[in-house]
């Protein structure tokens, strides 16, 4: 401990020599708080030089109160805690901060006396200050119940947004506390803004504020938070405006209710549009799906008239084999699971394409000329492949790791949000669609698979070899399949039965399109996301179910052949 | 002599098919069968699948006892495909061809309602091992886990009390089929009998079994949240794939407990596999088992399962145990513990033996059937997400509870 002392905090110990006796024995007598900077700054890799603790904590009271406290002692402790930190200086702060950060997030062990927080590959004895390798046995993370979370979470953020410096951090906490404010005093936030250099986090703690300048009576200080409401057309801030406007007539000046009801419908209405962009935007999330997972299924029912039902399995091979590149990359190159998506793209279209030529070679060619034969052996075939990856791999479903940059999302604007991962298969369904038209259209390939389409005698005729024109097809439309199983997997949950749900909804999309048709299974797969999207929140998702496929029902009826019918001879 | 050695072959062959036809019905006495009913393929398969395994389990640590009434236990199973009708089916060749003393079967309630005709025609036992409706008792079913009243209601109350963040709105999202609908048809009852809420404070959607695109409803779940400033919760009762597939869509939508918590009545450990659980801490539930369960049962249940599931290489995690294992597996011993009482391995005489029989479960209870009727009493956890996949223990009833099949809230 002394040497840690003495390396970390070389100042300090310059300090307390200099002084002499007495100052010595004042350290000695509260070593804990000092230790316990020097500690953290030694864990921060900081070259700070430590400064005096201003207000050093009791930090045995504080843990027994964290630990066991009732409700009301808790929440005291974080208020107090607070008003250390804003009077605090530099490195107590930080290390208030991070106690508090590791608190909420659920690191603290409560031990016999003492907490630790992990601190790299060690533990923090709090209480102490000392590292230790491992935590005593009885050591456990006290549980934190809603109402205590609900109340400590506004606290962590406040305290972060005293203490941390980069801007992104501010950012985060702000955001925090925007959530609610709870028992946080709005003076601190109101001084805080006062001094906030940082343009994002200003703008995120006026919003912050609204609630007490609305309450404040001071028609200067509320117009100024109806201005922030109109400029964030929430359905929070339009709840707000209500409740502001539904006050007593005597409460509200002229200017303030002109003020506020003209926000209020301009929120409104940005609300309006912004509701019906997300109804179009889960409609095209949805019809990327459904592409995705339909578009092998249209090369191969179109090229060949074989109706595959392994196809679902396909994507779920797909899945799997994307999950093994994360394996493979957290075992050999951790530094690049962060992008396993991406490097998982083809092994994700090779592994099912591989299997499906395979497939084709040993199965379908032979039963070409039979199709109901070909529907018994691919439904044999799927079965053999959920079971066989049911006992090599198990039935669980398997675990993704969301990269930072998928997580969450982010607002475009009003209640109009957007889920990386979406986007993200939205993206694949893009790349996709411009990839497989490029392979029909424009390599030798796609001539050689689209004359085959067109008039099988014909193209065997003038050369083309069709048998090997369908082996490659049926691989090609099996890697398609993978590339859906890839996109789908930080969407749904991946295990061994997955794509059992997708097969009809596939083959209607297939069948609507007009078969073989790239472009018709697009558009079919974009119009029964939109009509699923469209119905699904006015009359729940059972009836958008059978709506849609009255709807395909009728469509069919009028035009047999789907929306692009195949032109010329069968 | 080339038809000489041909029919001696005949004779041969003859003789070999028809010595099963000898030998197997004296082998077979020795043997008493029991069924499984859970799917192995289909929505369910990923947590039905696990309670083949563990009756199995429960068979073998009871042959190597020394068998029920001094015979040994076959477990006969089957694979119904999360398919309701086919439940009622295959139980009826279970009864009628199998001739089996007991079924442990089914998970959600339409495949009981399914099998229900089956065991009344037949006068056979069904050993149902998950928390449900209540609104039913059987003489030929045995109910393993709680009705709403000792399950949801009281994490229900949890949730609208101190410690559970006063919720006063709901937004009932459920699997479209008769659990959900009674559930939250009694739940509505109760809070507008005994808590006095209005119907606009809460909002009821069904998906189809199966669903898994829950964008649109989780950001139905936003909008009913911003709607008013009370506190609201979502009661989530679908059920098998469909709940990791709406968990992964809350988390990407950046809803947490915070906001809106969940109370999953069918979440299970099992549920959590794939997920990031740092995201959905502080969400519920409610069973009469958790893993966390404290108590040297649970420990050897738990080292039990790891064990069978190294040797017998079982496709599932040995480090995952949810409730209606733990109840599929004391379902085996209750069974065993009748007949053994009864002396016989008659439904009706092993029935008449059910008041009295009790069995340390895992949960940490003695759990105990009455003369009342047919459900099992048991005690009741309420859980919360945690960063390690499993449930917190938050709350848990100081004894086991008095199973009230009727709900007064319908």
């Amino acid at each position: 401990m002394h040497v840690l002392v003495g390396t970390v905090c070389s100042g300090k110990l310059f300090f307390v020599h200099n002084k002499g006796q007495v100052m010595r024995r004042r350290s000695l007598n509260m070593p804990g708080a000092i230790v316990r900077v020097c500690a953290l700054l030694f864990l921060a890799a900081s070259s700070a030089v430590a400064q005096p603790v201003s207000e050093p904590w009791d930090m045995a009271q504080v843990v027994k109160v964290w630990c066991s406290g009732d409700r009301d002692a808790r929440i005291a402790s974080f208020q107090s805690l607070l008003e250390d930190v804003v009077e605090a200086d530099g490195p107590a702060r930080q290390w208030a901060a991070n106690l508090i950060v590791q608190y909420r997030d659920g690191n603290l062990s409560c031990a016999q006396d003492t907490g630790y927080i992990p601190a790299g590959d060690q533990f923090l004895d709090v209480v102490t200050g000392n590292l230790v390798e491992v935590i005593p046995d009885d050591a456990a993370t006290p549980f934190l119940n809603i109402p205590l979370r609900r109340a400590l979470s506004p606290f962590a953020s406040a305290v972060q947004l005293v203490a941390a410096e980069a801007p992104e951090n501010r950012l985060r906490a702000a955001q925090g506390l925007a959530r609610t404010l709870g028992d946080v005093p709005p003076t601190l936030i109101e001084r805080i803004y006062q001094q906030e250099q940082n343009n994002q986090v200003a703008a995120v703690l006026e919003g912050v504020l609204v609630p007490a300048l609305l309450g404040s009576g001071d028609a200067d200080a509320q117009l100024r938070a109806i201005n922030t409401l109109a400029g964030n057309a929430t359905r929070k801030s339009r709840a707000t405006l209500d409740n502001f406007l539904a006050q007593e007539p005597a409460a509200l000046s002229g200017p303030v209710r002109t003020a506020a009801e003209s926000a209020r419908s301009s929120v409104h209405w940005v609300i309006q549009v912004s509701e019906a962009m997300t109804v179009a935007y889960h409609g095209l999330s949805y019809g990327s799906v459904l592409f995705l997972a339909a578009l092998g299924l249209a090369i191969i029912f179109g090229l060949m008239g074989v109706i595959n039902l392994a196809q679902a399995e396909f994507v779920m091979l797909g899945s799997y084999a994307t999950w093994f590149v994360q394996e493979a990359l957290r075992a050999l190159a951790p530094g690049l699971l962060e992008f396993y998506l991406f490097i998982a793209i083809p092994f994700a279209f090779l592994v099912p394409a591989l299997v499906g030529a395979f497939m084709e070679w040993s199965i379908v060619r032979h039963l070409y000329t039979r199709p109901l034969l070909t529907l018994l052996a691919t439904w044999a075939v799927s079965l053999l492949l959920i079971n066989l990856v049911r006992v090599t791999v198990g039935t669980q479903n398997l675990s993704f790791l969301t990269p930072e940059y998928l997580k969450s999302g982010f607002t475009v604007f009003g209640e109009f949000s957007v889920t990386w991962s979406r986007l993200l298969s939205i993206f694949f369904a893009g790349i996709t669609l411009i990839g497989t038209l490029f392979v029909l259209y424009r390599t030798r390939f796609g001539l050689r698979m689209r004359a085959t389409t067109q008039h099988r005698q014909m193209a065997g005729c003038v050369g083309v070899s069709t048998r090997r024109t369908d082996a490659m097809a049926f691989a090609f439309g099996s890697g398609l399949a993978g590339i859906a199983g890839l996109a789908l997997s930080t969407i749904y949950n991946v295990n061994p039965t997955m794509g059992t749900s997708l097969i009809i909804d596939s083959f209607i999309v297939v069948v609507l399109g007009g078969v073989g048709s790239v472009l018709g299974t697009a558009l079919a797969a974009l119009g029964i996301g939109q009509l699923n999207a469209i119905i699904e929140p006015l009359y729940g998702a059972v009836a958008s179910k059978v709506i849609v496929l009255l709807a395909v029902i009728l469509f069919i009826q009028q035009k047999p052949n789907g929306l692009f019918p195949r032109k010329g001879r069968r | 002599m080339r038809r000489r050695s041909f029919m001696k072959g005949v004779g041969v062959a003859g003789l070999a098919m028809s010595a099963p036809g000898i030998i197997l019905p004296a082998w077979s006495r020795e043997k008493v069968k029991v069924g499984c009913l859970f799917s192995s393929s289909g929505s369910m398969a990923n947590i039905e699948g696990r309670l083949n395994y563990v009756v199995q389990m429960a068979a073998q640590e009871l042959n190597r006892a020394g068998g029920v009434l001094g015979r040994q236990i076959e477990v006969v199973t089957t694979d119904p495909a999360s398919d309701w009708p086919l439940y009622g089916q295959q139980g009826r060749q279970l009864l009628e061809d199998e001739r089996v003393s007991a079924m442990f079967g089914c998970w959600t309630s339409a495949s009981r309602k399914a099998v229900l005709p089956v065991v009344e025609e037949n006068d056979g036992l069904l050993y149902y091992p998950l928390h449900f409706e209540g609104e039913e008792d059987s003489k030929n079913v045995v109910y393993m886990n709680s009705p709403p009243a000792s399950s949801v209601l009281p994490a229900l109350e949890y949730l609208m009390g101190d410690n559970g963040g006063r919720a006063r709105r709901f937004f009932m999202l459920g699997s479209d089929y008769v659990w959900p609908r009674t559930i939250n048809a009694q739940l509505k009852g109760y809070l507008q009998q005994k808590w006095g809420i209005e119907p606009d404070a809460w909002q009821e959607e069904y998906v189809p079994v199966g669903h898994s695109d829950f964008q649109s409803l989780v950001n139905q779940i936003k909008s009913f949240a911003d709607e008013s400033g009370e506190q609201p919760i979502v009661v989530l009762t679908v059920v098998g794939n469909s709940i990791p597939n709406f968990f992964q869509e809350y988390i990407n939508q950046g809803i947490s407990s915070l906001d809106v918590p969940v109370l999953g009545l069918d979440v299970v450990e099992a549920d959590l596999e794939g997920l990031d659980t740092d995201q959905l801490v502080g969400h519920l539930n409610c069973w009469a088992y958790l893993q966390n369960a404290p108590g040297a049962a649970n420990q050897r249940f738990l080292s039990a399962w790891a064990n069978y599931v190294q040797e017998n290489n079982v496709p599932f995690s040995p480090d995952v145990a949810i409730d209606p294992m733990v109840s599929a597996y004391t379902s085996m011993y209750m069974w065993a513990q009748a007949a053994e009482k009864a002396g016989s391995f008659d439904v009706p005489e092993v029935r008449n033996a059910f008041p009295g029989t009790s069995f340390d479960c895992p949960s940490g209870y003695k759990i105990k059937l009455t003369s009342e009727n047919n459900y099992v009493h048991r005690g009741v956890f309420i859980g919360s997400v945690n960063r390690d996949k499993g449930f917190d223990i938050v709350w848990q009833s100081p004894e086991t509870t008095i199973p009230e099949p009727f709900s007064p809230y319908i």
